[in-house]
C-alpha cells in the first residue's frame, strides 16, 4: 500500500537523498540528455548556417558562445555535438550491453568448450589498445558514425561478457535453475527467465561505465578526425577544429571541452552511486 | 609445483590470445581499402609493375601462406620494410621506443606519487560526509576529463605563461636532459592525470576495505598510533589492488598514448602506428598493433606471476578461469 502512495519515483528520490553526489550526477546527466534531445527545437539558431555573424567573433548577444571560422554560431553547434556524442555512444553501448549479456550468460550456462572459446575471444579483444582498435576500424571502414559505433562496441564488449559471466556462474548451480532444467526448461528459457534477472543489476552498473568509455572513445576518434565527419559536429571534432584558433578564439574550444567533461563526469558519478547501491557492503567502513 | 602449473597455464592463455590478435590484425589490414601496389606505385602502375610488386611481397600466394610467412618473420624480429619509406619497420620502432617508454614510465611514477597519498587521505577522511564526497569527486573528476581536453587547456595556459616549458620540441633524454624535460613535462602531466584518479580511487577503496577488517580494529584497540596502523596494517594489505591497477595503466600507456604523443609532437611508437594507418603502410600497422598487444599481454602476465609468487591463495583451481 505504502509503495503505491509513494509513487514510482520515490525509490530514485531516496537514492538521491542518501547519496548526494550520485544524485547530482543523475540530475546533471538527465539535464544534459534532455538538452541534447530538445536541442534542435531550442531557439538557439541554426547549427549549420554560415555567416550568422563575423568570423571568429567573441561571444555576444546574437551568438552567445561566439562564432567559428565560417561565421557559424558556436552554441547550437556545441549542443549538436553533445547530441551526436550521446547518441553514438549510447546506441553502441545499448547494443553491446544486450549482446554482451547474452554472450556472457551463454558462456556461464553452456560451460565447457563454449565458455573457453568465448573467454579467449574476449581476451583477444581486451588485448588491443582501445583507441588503436578504433583507428584500425576507422581505416577498414569509412571514418564516421558507423565505424565509431563498431569501435565502441568491440572495446566495451569485454566489460559486459566478463562481469555477466562471473555473476551468472555464481547462480547456475542454484536449486531453482536445476529445478527449471528438471521440469524441461530449454536453454533460452533458463537463460532469460532464471539467469538474466540475477545479472541485471551488474549489467546496469556496467552500462554506465561503458557509456563513459564510449563517450570518451567517440570524442577521441572525432578529435583525431576519424569519427563524425563534417559538416556534422561532435564534441571531439569541434575541439579539433577549434584548437587551430586556440589563442584567437578560445570560446570555440573551452565550452565544448567543459561540456564533454561534465557529461562524462555525470555518467561516472551515477555509475559509482549505482555500484554502491547494488553492492551495499562496499566502501562502508571506518565508522 | 602448483605454481609452475599456474605459470604454464597463464603463458598458454597469453599465447592463445596473441595468436588471436595476430589473426585479427592480419585480416583487418587486408580489409583496409587500397592495395600494396597503389601505395607503392601510386597512379603509375602498369600490369607488369603491379605483378612485380605483388610477387615481391608474396601477395600472389594464398592468404594462409602469407599469414604464416608474416608470423614466422615477425616472431623472429623481422617486421618487414615500410612501404612508404623503404626503411625497416623494426628499426623505426626501436628509434621511437625511448620516447614512448619515457612517457609511460614518468606518467606512471607521477600518477603513483600523487594518486597513492591522495587515496590514503580520502580513505582516512571518509569518516565525514564531506571528506567522503570530496574524495569521490576528485577521483571521478580526474577520470572524466578527456586527455585531449586537458592537453588543450595546458597548451592554452602555457602559450600564455611558458614557465620554461615547451609544447613540442622533443629532444632525446640522453642528448640534452634539460631540453628533454622542458618538452616532456606537459605531456607527462597530461597523461598522468587519468592515472592519478585511477590510483587515488583504487587506493581509497582498498583502504576503506582493509580498515573494516578485524586486524585493524585490533590494532586500534591496542592503542597503536594511526600513522603506524596505516603503514603496517592498512597499506600492506591494500597494496595488491593498487599494484594491479598501476600495472594495467602502465601497460595501457605503452600502447595507448596516441593523442598525447600527437598533441605534444612526441615522436613515439603510438603516433607512428597512427601515421602508418593513414599512409596505408600495412606492414608497419601490423607490427605496431601486434607489438602493442604483446606488450600489454606480457606485462599483465608478469603481474599475474608475481602475485602468484607473493600470495599463496592465488594459483589454486578457483583462480584458473
Amino acid at each position: 500500500m505504502n509503495l503505491i502512495v509513494r509513487g514510482p519515483f520515490a525509490g530514485i528520490l531516496d537514492f538521491a537523498r542518501r547519496d548526494r553526489l550520485s544524485g547530482i550526477g543523475a540530475v546533471l546527466f538527465a539535464s544534459l540528455v534532455l538538452l541534447g534531445l530538445i536541442g534542435p527545437v531550442l531557439p538557439l539558431g541554426d547549427a549549420e548556417e554560415i555567416g550568422v555573424g563575423p568570423r571568429l567573433a567573441a561571444p555576444a548577444a546574437d551568438w552567445l558562445l561566439g562564432t567559428d571560422e565560417l561565421g557559424r554560431s558556436a552554441l547550437p553547434r556545441i549542443i549538436e555535438g553533445l547530441r551526436a556524442t550521446f547518441l553514438l555512444a549510447s546506441m553502441a553501448v545499448i547494443l553491446t550491453g544486450i549482446l554482451g549479456t547474452l554472450v556472457g550468460l551463454t558462456a556461464a550456462y553452456a560451460g565447457g568448450i563454449v565458455d573457453v572459446a568465448i573467454m579467449r575471444l574476449v581476451d583477444v579483444l581486451f588485448a588491443f589498445p582501445p583507441l588503436l582498435l578504433g583507428i584500425l576500424i576507422a581505416a577498414m571502414l569509412e571514418p564516421g558514425g558507423t565505424s565509431a559505433i563498431i569501435a565502441i562496441s568491440l572495446i566495451t564488449l569485454p566489460l559486459f561478457v566478463r562481469v555477466v559471466r562471473a555473476v551468472a556462474l555464481s547462480v547456475v548451480e542454484r536449486s531453482y535453475v536445476i529445478a527449471a532444467e528438471v521440469s524441461g526448461a530449454g536453454f533460452l528459457r533458463v537463460i532469460v527467465f532464471h539467469l538474466l534477472p540475477n545479472v541485471l543489476g551488474a549489467v546496469i552498473v556496467q552500462l554506465t561505465y561503458a557509456l563513459s568509455i564510449g563517450m570518451l572513445v567517440e570524442s577521441e576518434l572525432s578529435f583525431l578526425g576519424l569519427g563524425v565527419q563534417p559538416p556534422d559536429a561532435s564534441l571531439g571534432s569541434l575541439l579539433r577544429l577549434g584548437s587551430v584558433y586556440l589563442t584567437a578564439a578560445p570560446w570555440l574550444v573551452f565550452p565544448a571541452g567543459l561540456l564533454l567533461a561534465a557529461a562524462i563526469l555525470s555518467v561516472n558519478l551515477l555509475g559509482d552511486g549505482l555500484r554502491d547501491l547494488m553492492d551495499p557492503l562496499r566502501g562502508r567502513s571506518l565508522r | 609445483m602448483r605454481i609452475f602449473r599456474f605459470i604454464a597455464f597463464r603463458l598458454g592463455i597469453a599465447l592463445v590470445t596473441l595468436f588471436g590478435v595476430s589473426i585479427i590484425v592480419f585480416m583487418a589490414v587486408h580489409f583496409v581499402p587500397g592495395s600494396y601496389e597503389d601505395v607503392i606505385l601510386g597512379p603509375f602502375g602498369t600490369p607488369e609493375t603491379r605483378a612485380i610488386v605483388r610477387a615481391k611481397y608474396g601477395l600472389d600466394r594464398p592468404a594462409v601462406e602469407q599469414y604464416l610467412h608474416w608470423l614466422a618473420a615477425t616472431a623472429g624480429g623481422d617486421f618487414g620494410t615500410s612501404l612508404t619509406t623503404g626503411q625497416p619497420v623494426a628499426a623505426e620502432i626501436i628509434r621511437r621506443a625511448p620516447a614512448t617508454i619515457q612517457l609511460a614510465v614518468m606518467a606512471t611514477l607521477l600518477a603513483i606519487a600523487v594518486g597513492v597519498p591522495m587515496g590514503i587521505a580520502s580513505g582516512v577522511t571518509s569518516t565525514s560526509h564531506f571528506g567522503r564526497a570530496a574524495g569521490r569527486l576528485v577521483g571521478a573528476l580526474g577520470a572524466s576529463v578527456p586527455v585531449f581536453v586537458l592537453g588543450t587547456i595546458f597548451v592554452f595556459m602555457f602559450s600564455i605563461w611558458s614557465l620554461g616549458l615547451t609544447v613540442g620540441g622533443y629532444v632525446p633524454l640522453l642528448e640534452d636532459p634539460m631540453a628533454n624535460m622542458r618538452a616532456m613535462t606537459l605531456p607527462v602531466v597530461t597523461l598522468s592525470v587519468f592515472g592519478m584518479a585511477l590510483i587515488q580511487r583504487t587506493t581509497r577503496d582498498a583502504v576503506l576495505g582493509v580498515t573494516a577488517e578485524t586486524h585493524v580494529t585490533a590494532a586500534v584497540a591496542r592503542g597503536e598510533r594511526p600513522p603506524d596502523i596505516i603503514r603496517s596494517h592498512v597499506l600492506r594489505n591494500a597494496s595488491i589492488p593498487i599494484v594491479t591497477v598501476t600495472t594495467v595503466y602502465f601497460a595501457y600507456l605503452l600502447g595507448g598514448a596516441i593523442i598525447v604523443e600527437q598533441m605534444f609532437s612526441v615522436p613515439g611508437v603510438a603516433v607512428y602506428v597512427v601515421q602508418s594507418v593513414k599512409n596505408r603502410d600495412y606492414l608497419a600497422v601490423q607490427a605496431g598493433v601486434l607489438l602493442a598487444a604483446t606488450v600489454f599481454v606480457t606485462i599483465n602476465i608478469l603481474a599475474d606471476i608475481v602475485y602468484a609468487l607473493i600470495d599463496p591463495r592465488i594459483g589454486g583451481k578457483r583462480s584458473q578461469s
